[in-house]
This record gives structure tokens, C-alpha cells and sequence, in this order.
């Protein structure tokens, strides 16, 4: 469960300390985009289909018309099944595909669907989408798409959605340190706290 | 692999409930491990639920017989803190310790989870159908009144089904015991004011001189009295209130208190008589009959009785003279004694003396629903059951909200007693003590997966109903509410009557609506009023006021003996009554095991305190194992020495020395119920928990005492860490 | 903020107070206990281990002084030989101090416990390495190590009692060092709250844990920045200043009759608790 080694004698955990800076002190701040591994979805929700662009046949939903969550809590939530339904239950056209099949199938038996996680972040990190959302959407009126692209990158692009960004510190910090305007009129800028508090819990 | 493992540490939380695993860190730059974690939605959910957010829901703590409102925090299906109600009058939002430990109790690894029948030695899980069909038979077969039914304190919905369950087996035995409740002080209340639970007002009170009343820790409302004792040292107009606090081991109302007057055993009500008399002389205008009942208490035979100096009897006459409105209490150091309701007699005639009745105490409002209003239980209860046993009167035994066989001294023979007992049924949450015993074991569900109400006895003004209900759902199905099951039994008798109810929360909702007007809905739907009435939490109740007398009288006033010398057993044993381990019930929440207790500082263990001057006489150290004896067993314990005891006494907590109940709780300490005498206050036949004396003797050997204060033992080494200063030299009126 | 960044620029990420060029901006988180009021119950220290997962170590390793409560009643005795401790206990809430000046923060090796422009000593788990140096530098003692692996190995939780854990606060594995917050779980969802709805965080929006449940009231917390926070009010009637190491109280005759004082402030850690000095009643 643990992977750090358990290094009892205090000494030669100081020495590799400062080795372990040497070797952090090459990586570079930013990576290009490296995706993340391909998840499994026990039901292959199209993002492209309900978000994407209508010239690419989608839908063009609102990210926050299912991750409701996302402006008003700490996490963004998958939507409760019966959002699913609530659209699809009027909508006949596809109500016979394998996929809103199984929706249904689900709905049904009042099971919840054990969808994976596809964009994890360590339990002792504490990322609030409520604050980012709240800074980029409402105070800045950045587009939404573009706002939750910055960490899940281009998602309306994708069926079963796949991580696109690092997500790691050195990542969050690299943004973190950016100036950015305050509001959408303001010429003011500022940049993400930088206390550890912040996002270490 | 060194390098880059180095910093990173896996930490282990616990996600959501509903679907959500444990989340384990990983490995790798991130230790973000996409895609094995799975995050399940809800199916359906109530829009003010929000993943990540808690949602409060308001209740009613049931870890002590306080009432107080507890506001539970509920996050993706599960409890995780408790906070008091803030609408509550009792707590105001605020806590205690053990209060908080309820969540302890919920999620404790230990309850049990099905009903359980004895075969022989072993208990065997049987189906909730079983157990109650098996009940039906017993108390069939038998006549009405060899049934018993014995319970903790009780009020609310579960008293009136409880009663109606019993009325309907034609049985009137309901034994109502509770081993620490201050029933003598009740009696003598009722005879002093005509009232049993005055209503006092601290927070008006200029000088409170409290007899061994430990309001601030375990005494019957203690959160409340806390808020009370606030506003009282930090009056609105700044002047500051003066509490003295008289005892001979002190509690931790002693230790907050000006000045801590050590007394010796069992004279309090000597020290109050000679306080009248001394106010007298003083001027204060004392009706003759009371003038001749005290006049040979003088200042120097009190001094001489009680141990406390002439100098702090004047002290403390001149400032109950001086500061008025005052306000006398009269708590369980009191009343322990054989001669304990005449001490609680006397307190009382020194409160009407100085005119507080009507200032500083006040009457209760009467409770307009006497079905539901709270029965206090009693020590005389539980020897009048045992007698019934030793009799063979009892076929049929019920046991809920008590554990006898732990808080019954062993010269009751109380565990001999049950066995002839035929068939036995515990509603219990662990197989403690007395559950051990029993025939049939029936697990209940936790206080905050349950529906009840509740009617406070102590409450500031008026009256009000609690509710208690589930914060979450059960954790385990084969358990059930104390409501539930009765209403079932009840439908075993009287099926016409209670078939409209489907389960106990129907019964509630029902029984609570067609009262409504009563309970200030009478302009509101059904719906909306018991929706108001659970987001509440409280509903308050219109009672009548009820007389008080304040008139002093010598009238059935008998004087308290004095102490008396004991040279075989020299020494009073004190059982203290702490906050967290009270009787004993909650010795399984690990927080509170871990609490330390807040004069010694001694955690997961029981104690013997002692004066160092006894220590010294003895020559014992802190930390030597002795063995108590009284005339009733002994028990060893390690030895505490400090300056907050009485020489003449020595004290030990109540609450530890489980052999049962569970892993928190069993083997921690030792139970000082054992030893106590069979000796009985003479007016109400009450245990008298003070009296018993002991003797000490070495055991041989030492152990270093597992607690907080350190080496230093409390001092603070020249340091200026806790600082003190004299109240004239403040002026608090100027504070924020 | 890579470390190496963070190390051969320390002086310009190390907060530190008292500075002139580096005042509070918008807040600084800080205590006022009155002593008078402290009955002693405990009930801050309970609560303080519901809302901060602190694990219920036992007999045995309290003995060796591996408990944890990050806030704890220390109690003293002022008798001076008399028979009887007949003026009561002396309670003292004990927790960290959130120094302004840590003395712990100038000792770790790998800069797990910082400053935050809060003015709170921050304690990162997944930075610490548990060389203890922090530890052995705080004159309050308010710091606890995790000697053993409570959540696992030491079954601490054992199923279900893991499900009260507050999922907000993480449960430390063995190895590091953690302390007293100030309920920072708390004040991050305050602040974040506030900041939605562009304005600071009003005084009594967020409580501690302790603060919360204190039945006397004794505990009052809040942000010495904004001028209508009770906690400023006393400070202030109090005249005990952030960036002082003597206060009024010490120095003039006139001022003795006040109450704040800081614990051990003449080391200079400037602490941002203030406790106010029990009263007794000298009539009796």
C-alpha cells in the first residue's frame, strides 16, 4: 500500500533528500500534454456527442448542465443517474442503443453505475473546482469549455474521457505563478495562492 | 526508485459511503492512480445534497439524561460529527465530551448486530420473528405480575408505549433505576420547595456556594449550567460572581472554584445549619423556629464537626450577607450519607433563609403531557427488584437502558439473583454485563439511527420535546429501535389497536400530529408541521407554572449526625462520578478512555485518590498499587496524592473495571460499585453512596501512572504558563 | 515553487513576522482563550479529535507520550505547600501557538512546516520526512509524531469506525509530524465561500472545532485584520501586540490590571493565541 521506502535510520534519509532535489531540479515545471492511461467505463459515455461542437454532430451541453457540482463544491461530481434519465426517457431516438440500454438497465434496478475515476488526485491534496470555476467562469466570464480544458483538456473531443494534463505540482504550480487578470474588466492581475495549505491537507 | 519514493507518502482516507472504496494513494510522480478508483454517482439524490458538502440534521443526544440538541454532520450518507443545536435552550449549539463521543457509540466495532438466544454457554443469532415470538410465549406463560420490566430513566413516546405494553400484560412492575441520580436530593427538594428539579438560575446568582454539586462536569445538565456559569463570572454590568465550592474530594466544579473548602464527610448540612446561624447573629432576619433549631450550631463547634476554620465560616457568612441574590446547591456529595436527606434538608432551609427561592430558585413549569414526561430513576428501584428475584417473584425479566450487573454492589447479590430468573430478554447495544447474563439478547439500534423523543427534566423555562432522529441508516439490518420493538410486542397484545402503525416512526409521526395544536402547530398542515418540527429538532411545550415555597421553616428539619470515627475502616470511599465514565455506560467510546480525566490527568485506568498526609501516614507513594477493602470486598487500584481530597477520605472514579462490553472498555480499571455498603439514606431507602468506609494497604507494588501532566506534576517550574490574578484587580465590565 | 527554487530563494517565500514590508493583507488568523472561563471540561480536545482524525492511541503508548490532541488541558496547581488546593486548579488550553516567528519552521530540513500569508504555521505531511526537528524546537510541545502506522497496522479504525473519519482532513501515515491547524479545512472553505462572493471572511462565519463546542464560550477565534473581529477587540482592549515580545501589561504600572498575555513570548516566537489570566475572588 505504501510505496515510499521506510528509511529508519534518519541520516541516510537526509543524504537522499538532498539527492532526491538534484534529480526534481532537472524535471522541467511544465510537460507537454502526456495523457493519461485508457480507462474502461462500464458504460462508454460520448462526451463529443453531448458536448461537442454541433458542426461535429454534438450536442453542445453545458459541461456544468451535468457536473453540477462543479460551481458549488469542493468536487464536480458525477451527475445522479437520474439526470441521465430525465433527458434520455423523452428522447425514443436512441432509446434502443446498447448504451442507453444499459442506462436503463441500471435505472431499473436502482443501481448506481460504477463509473472509474479517470482524473485521481492524491487524497492528501485538496483541489476545490468550486474556486476555479468561480474565478474563471463568473468573475471572468471565460468561456466554460475553455475554463475546465485548462486541467481536463478537450474533453467535448472525447467518448469516454481520458487525462490530458499531468496533474501533478509542479503543473498546478506552474499556473499558480501565472498573473492573471482579476476580472474580466479589470486590468489588475494576480496570481494562485502559493501557501502549501492551500491545496495540501 | 529512493529519489523519487522519497518525498512521496501514501496516505489512507476513507471516501464517500455510497459506492466510494477506500482510496489508496499510489506510486509515481502524481500518485494518482486513474482509472482504479471508482466514483459512483448517486441514482437519485435531494437537491441539498452536494457531494463533498455536509448537511446538518438536528437530534437529541442520548448520551447522559441531559436532553441537550445535537446537530449531526452528514456527508455522502454517513455521520460524521456531532455539534450541538444551536435552537436547543438546553445546549445552545454547544457540547461535552461525552456528548461528542456519540459517534463512538454509533460506529463502535463492538455492538451487536442480530438477536442473540442462549444455548448453554453460547449465544445463538436467531431471526428478529424468533425472538419476538419466543417473548410472546414467555410472558404467556406466565402470570402478569412475576413479569418485571427494568429501564434507565425514560420519557417521550417510548415511556408511553412502555407503558402501554405493560398495562396490557397487566403488569405494573416498571423498575426505573439509575445508579448515580441525585434521587435523595430529589426528595428532599420536594419536601423543602414542594418541587423535585427547582430550576436554577446561576447567571443571577452573585455568590454561588455549591455543597459537592458538580454542575460544571456530571450534574445533571452540565453543558447547560456550563453557559450559565459563563454569563455568571462575566456578568453584563462586569461584576463578577464568587463560587465556593464545599467538599471533601473535589470535582471539577470545585476545581474552578474561588475558594475550595475541603469538609469532612457528611457534614455539609452541619456547615449550612451553622451558616444560618452565623447569618442570624449577623443580622439577616431568620424565622424563630429555625433561630432555636440552630443555635448551638456556633462558629466553633462547626469548625470543630465540619474541619472547615472559623475563619472561612465567617468569610463565607459575611459574603452570602453581603452579596444577595445567592444561590445554594445541594449535589451528590450531599446526599450519600445515611443521614443524606436531612443534609439536603438543611441546604435547602439556608437557600430560603437567604430569600434566593423565587431569585436564584425557581419553580418548574408542570409538563402538559404527564404520559411522556420524564421518569428519574432511582438507586431504591433496583433493590426492590432484587429483592422481588431473590423471591422468586420474577418469571419474566426485561432489561433496557441499564446494566445492573456492573453498577450493583456486590452485597446486593444482584448476579445470583438474576439467575433465578427464568427467562431473561437485554435490549442492549454491546453484550456488557448484565446482557451476558441474559437468556435472550436484543440488539438495538444506535441513537442516531433511531426515532424517539424525549422530554428533558431540567430545562431552563417551560418544557419541550425532543426528537431524536436517524442520522443515517442503519449500519447493520438486524438491529432495531426500542420503539420499534415495543410497538411490535405491543401488536402481540393489543393487535386492533396498534395494526394502523407500520413501524415506530409512523406511530411517532402520527401520535406527534394529533397533538399539534399543543405543540404550537395548530395553524399548519400535517406535513409542515412535523417537517418544522424535525429541522428543529425541538418543540417547545406550554406548561403551567407550579408553587414553590420559600418559606423557612424548621418544620421537618432533623439534624445531621456528625462524623463518626471508624477505627477499623478508617476512611470514607468516595466513588466519583466523572463526566465521560458517569455510571459506567460509555466506557466503551475510546475517546473518552483517552480523555483525561481533568484533575489527575490519568487515562485508560482507575485510580485511588489520596491527601498526601494519608499518603504519608500509610507510607504510600504515587503510583503504589493498594488494596481498598471495605466491609463489602475489596479491589486494587494505583494510588494519585493530592492536595483535593479530604484527609479523611479517599476517592475512586465509578464507570471503569468492565468485564464485559467490549474492547475499549473491558479490563480498563476497576469497578468501585463492588464495594460499596449496603447502607441506606433513612428517609428514602436510597443506596447512600458515600458511606461506605475502607481501609488501605499496601499491595506490594508500583506502577508509573499512565497520564498527562508530566514529570513536573503540575508545576510550572517558575515559568508563567497558567497565570492567576485577583478579581478586585480587574475591572471586567471594560472587557470585549 | 520547485524546492530547489524554494531553497536558494528562501528568504523571499519564508514568511515571517514581525516584518514592516510584509504586513497581514487580508488575513491573519488568531486565538483568545479566557482562562477564567476554562472550566477544564475537555470537551475542546474531543471535539478537536472528531474534526481532525486524531487517532486514539492507548494505554500503552500514552505512557510513552505518543498521545495525540492537538489540543490538550494542561493543569496546574498553584498551592504553594498549603494543606489543600483551595483555590482550584489552573486550566490552561494547550495547542499550537501558530507562532509568527516558528521557531519550528527555521529547523526542518525539507521545508514541511512553513508560514502562510494567513499567518498560520502550515504543516505539509507528504513534505515531512519525520527527522523530529520541529518537535524538539517547540517550547509549547504542541507538536505530535506519528510513531506507528495508526490507520493500518495499529487498526486504530477498526471497520466500521474508520467511517466517522472526516474526509475533509487527511489521516497521517506513520513517519511525520502534525500539530493544531486552526481547523485550516475550515477556513479554506470560509475564504473560498467568501471569495465567491467577493468580500472577506465576515467575523463568526467560520469556528474552530474547539471554539464551537466550548460550552463556557471561552475560545474566541477570528482575524485580527479586520477591525470588527471580536478577537482584534480584545487584543486590542487587552493591549497585546502581534509584534511585541513585552506588552503593555509588563511594562506600566496602569496596565497591570489587564489580562491578555502570551505564553513564553519572551522567546519571541510571537504567538497568535492570547490567553486571558483566571480571576479568584479575594473576599473568601
Amino acid at each position: 500500500m505504501y510505496c515510499f521506502l521506510r528509511l529508519s535510520v534518519l541520516l541516510v534519509g537526509l543524504i537522499v533528500s538532498a539527492g532526491s532535489y538534484a534529480v526534481n531540479a532537472v524535471q522541467p515545471l511544465t510537460t507537454a500534454d502526456d495523457l493519461g492511461p485508457k480507462v474502461e467505463q462500464p458504460i462508454e459515455f460520448p462526451h463529443d456527442r453531448h458536448a461537442g461542437d454541433a458542426a461535429k454532430g454534438g450536442m453542445q451541453i453545458n459541461c456544468m448542465y451535468c457536473h453540477t457540482y462543479a460551481r458549488r463544491s469542493i468536487v464536480a461530481g458525477i451527475p445522479p443517474l437520474q439526470k441521465c434519465i430525465g433527458c434520455h426517457q423523452s428522447i425514443e431516438s436512441v432509446r434502443e442503443t446498447p448504451r442507453i440500454k444499459k442506462l436503463f438497465e441500471y435505472w431499473e434496478a436502482k443501481k448506481a453505475v460504477p463509473w472509474k475515476k479517470v482524473h485521481d488526485l492524491p487524497d492528501f491534496v485538496r483541489f476545490n473546482h468550486e474556486r476555479h470555476i468561480q474565478r474563471f467562469v463568473f468573475a471572468q466570464n471565460k468561456p466554460v469549455q475553455e475554463a475546465c480544458g485548462y486541467c481536463h483538456g478537450d474533453v467535448k473531443t472525447m467518448t469516454v474521457a481520458r487525462r490530458q494534463k499531468p496533474l501533478s505540482m509542479g503543473w498546478c504550480v506552474s499556473c499558480h505563478q501565472k498573473d492573471h487578470p482579476v476580472d474580466a474588466t479589470s486590468t489588475k492581475t494576480t496570481h494562485g495562492p502559493n501557501d502549501c495549505w492551500q491545496c495540501h491537507k | 526508485m529512493i529519489e523519487n519514493s522519497f518525498n512521496r507518502r501514501g496516505f489512507l482516507k476513507v471516501l464517500g459511503w455510497g459506492g466510494a472504496t477506500v482510496a489508496l494513494s499510489g506510486c509515481g510522480n502524481t500518485s494518482v492512480e486513474d482509472g482504479k478508483e471508482f466514483v459512483t454517482s448517486y441514482v437519485q439524490t435531494a437537491d441539498y445534497i452536494i457531494p463533498s458538502i455536509g448537511t446538518y440534521f438536528n437530534s437529541t443526544c442520548a448520551q447522559c439524561n441531559a436532553g441537550c440538541g445535537i446537530m449531526g454532520r452528514v456527508r455522502e450518507g454517513r455521520v460524521l460529527k456531532l455539534e450541538g443545536n444551536p435552537k436547543s435552550p438546553i445546549n445552545n449549539g454547544k457540547m461535552c465530551g461525552l456528548g461528542q463521543a456519540g459517534v463512538q457509540a454509533h460506529y463502535n466495532p463492538d455492538r451487536i448486530r442480530e438477536p442473540l438466544l442462549r444455548t448453554g454457554d453460547k449465544g445463538e443469532a436467531i431471526t428478529w420473528e424468533k425472538a419476538l415470538a419466543l417473548i410472546n410465549e414467555k410472558v404467556g406463560g406466565v402470570k402478569a405480575e412475576n413479569v418485571a420490566f427494568l429501564t434507565g430513566g425514560v420519557s417521550g413516546h417510548v415511556k408511553a408505549l412502555l407503558k402501554n405494553y405493560l398495562d396490557a400484560l397487566g403488569s405494573g412492575h416498571h423498575y426505573v433505576y439509575e445508579a448515580v441520580a441525585p434521587s435523595i436530593m430529589r426528595a428532599a427538594n420536594k419536601k423543602a420547595y414542594g418541587v423535585e428539579m427547582p430550576r436554577l438560575h446561576l447567571d443571577k446568582a452573585k455568590v454561588i456556594v455549591s455543597f459537592g454539586a458538580d454542575f460544571l462536569g456530571a450534574w445533571i445538565s452540565p453543558v447547560h449550567f456550563s453557559q450559565q456559569y459563563a454569563r455568571f463570572r462575566k456578568a453584563d454590568k462586569g461584576e463578577r460572581g464568587v463560587l465556593v465550592q464545599v467538599e471533601s474530594k473535589m470535582t471539577l466544579t470545585g476545581a474552578n472554584a474561588d475558594r475550595w473548602l475541603a469538609i469532612r464527610p457528611g457534614t455539609e448540612g452541619i456547615l449550612a445549619l451553622g451558616l444560618i446561624n452565623a447569618l442570624a447573629a449577623a443580622g439577616v432576619s431568620v424565622p424563630g423556629d429555625v433561630v432555636g433549631a440552630v443555635k448551638e450550631y456556633t462558629v466553633d463547634r462547626v469548625s470543630k464537626d465540619t474541619g472547615v476554620s472559623a475563619e472561612h465560616i465567617g468569610k463565607l457568612a459575611a459574603l452570602l450577607k453581603e452579596r444577595s441574590p445567592s444561590l445554594i446547591i445541594a449535589g451528590s456529595a450531599v446526599e450519600g450519607y445515611a443521614h443524606g436527606s436531612q443534609n439536603a434538608t438543611a441546604i435547602a432551609l439556608l437557600n430560603q433563609v437567604l430569600g434566593n427561592v423565587g431569585k436564584t430558585v425557581e419553580a418548574p413549569s408542570s409538563v402538559p403531557f404527564p404520559q411522556m414526561a420524564p421518569t428519574a430513576g432511582n438507586r431504591f428501584a433496583l433493590q426492590a427488584l432484587n429483592d422481588n428475584m431473590a423471591q422468586d417473584k420474577v418469571k419474566v425479566l426485561f432489561s433496557y437502558g441499564a446494566n445492573p450487573v456492573f453498577t450493583a454492589p456486590a452485597s446486593m447479590k444482584l448476579k445470583e439473583n438474576l439467575k433465578k430468573v427464568p427467562f431473561k430478554v437485554v435490549f442492549a447495544h454491546y453484550m456488557d454485563e448484565t446482557a451476558v447474563e441474559a437468556d435472550l439478547v436484543l440488539p438495538l439500534n444506535s441513537a442516531l439511527e433511531d426515532w424517539a423523543t424525549a422530554m428533558p427534566e431540567y430545562i431552563a423555562e417551560g418544557a419541550q420535546l425532543s426528537i431524536q432522529q436517524p442520522l443515517m441508516e442503519k449500519l447493520y439490518p438486524g438491529t432495531l429501535g426500542m420503539g420499534d420493538i415495543l410497538l411490535a410486542l405491543l401488536k402481540q397484545r393489543r393487535p386492533e389497536e396498534y395494526k394502523g402503525y407500520e413501524d415506530f416512526y409512523s406511530y411517532l409521526r402520527s401520535a406527534m400530529v394529533s397533538i399539534k395544536g399543543a405543540l404550537g402547530g395548530a395553524n399548519e398542515d400535517d406535513d409542515t408541521f412535523w417537517d418544522t418540527a424535525l429541522s428543529r429538532g425541538v418543540v417547545k411545550l406550554v406548561g403551567a407554572p407550579v408553587n414553590i415555597s420559600s418559606n423557612a421553616s424548621a418544620k421537618g428539619l432533623v439534624v445531621p449526625a456528625p462524623f463518626v470515627e471508624d477505627s477499623a475502616y478508617p476512611l470514607h470511599l468516595i466513588p466519583a462520578v466523572s463526566a465521560s465514565m458517569r455510571d459506567g455506560r460509555n466506557a466503551n467510546e475510546p475517546w473518552l478512555q483517552e480523555s483525561p480525566d481533568p484533575l489527575t490527568t490519568i487515562v485508560w485506568d482507575s485510580w485511588v485518590e489520596m491527601h498526601p498526609k494519608t499518603a504519608a501516614k500509610l507510607g504510600i507513594v504515587e503510583g503504589d498499587i493498594v488494596e481498598v477493602a471495605s466491609r463489602s470486598g475489596a479491589i486494587k487500584a494505583q494510588v494519585y496524592v493530592f492536595t483535593g481530597i479530604h484527609p479523611d477520605v479517599i476517592s475512586m472514579p465509578l464507570g471503569y473495571g468492565h468485564e464485559a462490553m467490549g474492547r475499549y472498555a473491558k479490563g480498563v480499571g476497576v469497578n468501585a460499585f463492588k464495594i460499596l455498603d449496603p447502607i441506606f439514606d433513612k428517609e428514602t431507602g436510597e443506596l447512600a453512596m458515600h458511606e461506605t468506609r475502607v481501609k488501605v494497604s499496601k499491595a506490594g507494588q508500583r506502577v508509573v501512572i499512565v497520564k498527562d501532566e508530566g514529570p513536573a506534576g503540575g508545576n510550572q517550574m517558575g515559568r508563567k504558563i497558567a497565570v492567576r490574578m485577583s478579581s478586585s484587580k480587574v475591572n471586567l465590565s471594560e472587557e470585549v | 515553487m520547485s524546492i530547489t527554487n524554494l531553497l536558494e530563494n528562501w528568504s523571499d517565500f519564508r514568511q515571517q513576522h514581525p516584518s514592516e514590508d510584509r504586513p497581514h493583507r487580508e488575513y491573519k488568523w488568531a486565538m483568545s482563550i479566557d482562562l477564567d472561563a476554562c472550566t477544564g471540561c475537555n470537551a475542546c480536545s474531543v471535539a478537536c479529535y472528531a474534526e481532525n482524525n486524531l487517532p486514539v492511541v492507548g494505554k500503552e503508548k500514552f505512557a510513552h507520550g505518543h498521545s495525540h490532541h492537538w489540543i490538550r488541558i494542561e493543569r496546574y496547581w498553584d498551592n504553594d505547600g498549603r494543606e489543600f488546593a483551595d483555590q482550584g486548579a489552573q486550566f490552561l488550553p494547550m495547542l499550537c501557538q501558530q507562532c509568527e516567528s516558528a521557531p519550528c519552521e527555521t529547523v526542518c530540513p525539507v521545508g514541511a512546516t512553513n508560514h502562510t500569508a494567513d499567518g498560520l504555521n502550515s504543516q505539509v505531511y507528504n513534505r515531512c520526512v519525520g527527522s523530529r526537528y520541529c518537535n524538539a524546537n517547540c517550547p509549547y510541545k504542541a507538536r505530535y509524531f506519528n510513531w506507528y502506522d495508526y490507520p493500518t497496522t495499529d487498526n486504530v479504525w477498526p471497520e466500521p469506525m474508520n467511517q466517522q473519519l472526516n474526509p475533509d482532513v487527511t489521516v497521517r501515515g506513520k513517519g511525520v509530524m502534525e500539530k493544531c491547524t486552526f481547523c485550516v479545512q475550515r477556513l479554506t472553505v470560509a475564504k473560498s465561500n467568501a471569495r465567491s462572493e467577493g468580500r472577506s471572511v465576515l467575523d463568526g462565519e467560520v469556528q474552530t472545532a474547539c471554539q464551537q463546542v466550548c460550552p463556557t464560550g471561552a475560545i474566541s477565534f477570528g482575524n485580527l485584520v479586520d477591525p470588527s473581529a471580536k478577537v482584534g477587540k480584545q487584543w486590542k482592549q487587552q493591549q497585546v501586540d502581534l509584534n511585541k515580545d513585552k506588552q503593555a501589561k509588563d511594562v506600566t504600572e496602569s496596565a497591570a490590571k489587564l489580562r491578555g498575555y502570551r505564553i513564553l513570548e519572551e522567546l519571541r516566537t510571537y504567538p497568535s493565541v492570547m490567553y486571558l489570566e483566571q480571576l479568584r475572588e479575594s473576599a473568601i
